[in-house]
């Protein structure tokens, strides 16, 4: 428990934490409500123009959800990259080794204030939306009705695993990179470069449909999408848009959790056997 | 109880076709301050991570504290300095301490403790990043301190402190050795070693190539004589039976004998009517062994 806590202690102290944490209710709320909101009061009229339903609270998670696989999963890749690439970058993994045996205890301790780390940002984000969406319905004179407790909870813990399957990915990009300039612009790569090109090739090539369906990010999508989030406000989403193909949800669970789990066998393996320093 | 503290078995790392450290064996005893001294790249820095477990040796193994490298009955009783402090910078001098006494199970008194014994209290509330290189440093040898350490382990301790916080430092580590703590001191300066170190081993080129006390090091007593005429010097000195050798260096000569022998031998040059300019000790410095030794070290590590 020791070096969880202190583990958690680096992680509160760490200014990077707060900022990504700030960034992402800051773009949650401007891309969910703001700019919906305003799009919808200025009197638009285009399909694409999200209806005042969605902002209400009773559409909090299917509202928030979609931003969770997008520039969500961008802040945790990033706050996973610096959560294990900084003890490269400042040497301070060498000086937690030399604190006690044992390197995978040190990173699982690292890991569980990481998973622990993201609950604020499930929680802030949702918080945040529930507050504007509180806002919206009082404005437009609307009913407002919350979404079952058992709802929230579920939505909560897929977008706690959305945001945590990609923040494995950054620890992974970390540990093998012993950095995080690099991991970041990997994961970032990868994030809108690779995935993206293979999501659009999908449709035309079979094979790489079937692929496409393991991956990260239609996974993500997938589950969000068991949440309420319309699948039109996926394909009409700038940079983050995409269009399938999608799985169930419980596929989608399953994948994450797999991907989860690889991620960070393959982080504590690395950091097993390879020299330190 | 065995008493060596760190016992190395012909441990190697190679780096593909590079050989960092070659078949070394270190015998490092209780209580004894040791001085691992070599030129930039000799492998002294790769010596001190195998033996704290941050890095596998290629061949061969060690002993640090009864057991292996990096295994908790060897880790929890060592304090280690290796390079430059590695802690964060975001965080105050006291909670990088915190951080790492959580790690290590210490309880959090021990943080105001080491705080003090380096001297760094008054600053312990600023970020690390602010801090000097010699505070800097110190914070490092107090992380070090922090789990109260059988084995002291500090690599290049003095690097980038000016001229008075290194006396500082050296005195600093001179008095933790006069504790029951055993401490290897790695170091590329001869005269750190020298002030501090019982004693000391050269290393070159990943080998150890001298081992022994700092005198042993340094060779065999003599004495350095200038006097007229010389010849007749010489073969007085030469007769003299507590004298093992003569040789003429550099105009002078060079009297293999205890140097506690020296007013007899100027009082017999005296009274034999020669006139003596100069009699004092002729000790290669450590400096000069240590160049011979590793005159073939390298830069590049």
């Amino acid at each position: 428990m020791g070096s969880i806590a202190a583990e958690l202690l680096v992680l509160r102290k760490r200014t990077s934490t707060w900022i990504l944490l700030g960034v992402w209710i800051l773009l949650g709320m401007m891309f969910a409500y703001l700019l919906p909101y305003l799009t919808l009061s200025g009197g638009a009229d285009a399909p694409t123009v999200t209806p005042l339903a969605a902002l209400l609270p009773e559409n909090l998670t299917g509202q928030l959800l979609g931003g969770f696989p997008f520039f969500g999963g961008v802040i945790a890749l990033m706050l996973g990259v610096l959560a294990i690439g900084s003890d490269y970058a400042w040497d301070t993994l060498k000086t937690l080794l030399m604190q006690r045996s044992g390197r995978v205890r040190v990173l699982s301790a690292k890991l569980v204030a990481l998973a622990v780390g993201l609950v604020p940002f499930v929680i802030g984000i949702f918080a945040a939306g529930a507050v504007a969406s509180y806002a919206i319905a009082g404005a437009e004179g609307a009913a407002i009705e919350w979404p079952s407790v058992w709802d929230l909870v579920r939505a909560l813990a897929a977008g706690w695993l959305v945001l945590a399957a990609w923040a494995a990915f950054g620890v992974l990009l970390a540990v093998l990179s012993r950095g995080t300039a690099l991991a970041i612009g990997m994961g970032i790569l990868y994030t809108f470069v690779i995935e993206g090109l293979l999501a659009a090739l999908a449709g035309e090539v079979s094979w790489l449909g079937s692929l496409v369906e393991y991956s990260l990010r239609a996974n993500a999508y997938s589950l969000v999408i068991a949440f309420g989030v319309p699948s039109e406000a996926l394909t009409d989403n700038g940079p983050g848009s995409f269009f399938g193909p999608f799985v169930d949800g419980g596929q989608a669970v399953l994948v994450l959790g797999a991907f989860l789990a690889v991620f960070l066998s393959l982080s504590a393996l690395v950091v097993r056997r390879r020299d330190v320093g | 109880m065995n008493d060596y503290v760190i016992e190395t078995h012909d441990i190697t790392k190679r780096y593909g076709d590079d050989v960092a450290v070659d078949h070394l064996n270190l015998r490092i005893r209780r209580g004894e301050v040791y001085g691992f001294l070599g030129p930039n790249g000799a492998g002294k820095t790769t010596t001190l991570r195998m033996l704290l477990g941050l890095a596998k040796p290629t061949s061969g193994g060690a002993l640090v504290l009864g057991g292996r490298p990096g295994s908790s009955e060897s880790i929890a009783r060592i304090g280690a300095l290796v390079e430059a402090p590695g802690l964060y910078p975001f965080l105050s001098g006291r909670d990088n301490l915190r951080v790492l006494a959580k790690h290590a199970g210490v309880p959090k008194q021990r943080i105001e403790v080491v705080l003090e014994e380096v001297g760094l209290l008054h600053r312990a509330k600023d970020r690390f990043a602010t801090y000097s290189q010699g505070m800097k440093q110190r914070l490092g040898v107090a992380a070090a301190l922090l789990k109260d350490p059988d084995l002291l382990i500090l690599d290049e301790p003095t690097n980038g402190l000016d001229p008075a916080g290194m006396a500082e430092m050296r005195t600093f580590i001179r008095g933790l050795g006069q504790q029951r703590r055993t401490v290897l001191l790695s170091s590329h300066l001869m005269a750190e070693v020298e002030q501090v170190c019982d004693r000391a081993g050269v290393i070159s080129r990943g080998a150890l190539v001298k081992e022994g006390t700092v005198d042993e090091l340094r060779g065999s007593d003599a004495l350095r004589v200038v006097a007229e005429p010389q010849e007749q010097a010489r073969q007085l000195i030469e007769g003299l039976a507590e004298v093992e050798a003569v040789a003429t260096i550099d105009g002078a000569l060079r009297v293999t004998t205890d140097p506690s022998g020296a007013p007899a031998i100027n009082r017999r040059l005296v009274e034999a009517g020669i006139a003596v300019s100069e009699l004092g000790p002729d000790r290669a410095s450590l400096e000069e062994v240590f160049l011979e030794l590793t005159r073939y070290g390298t830069e590049d590590e």
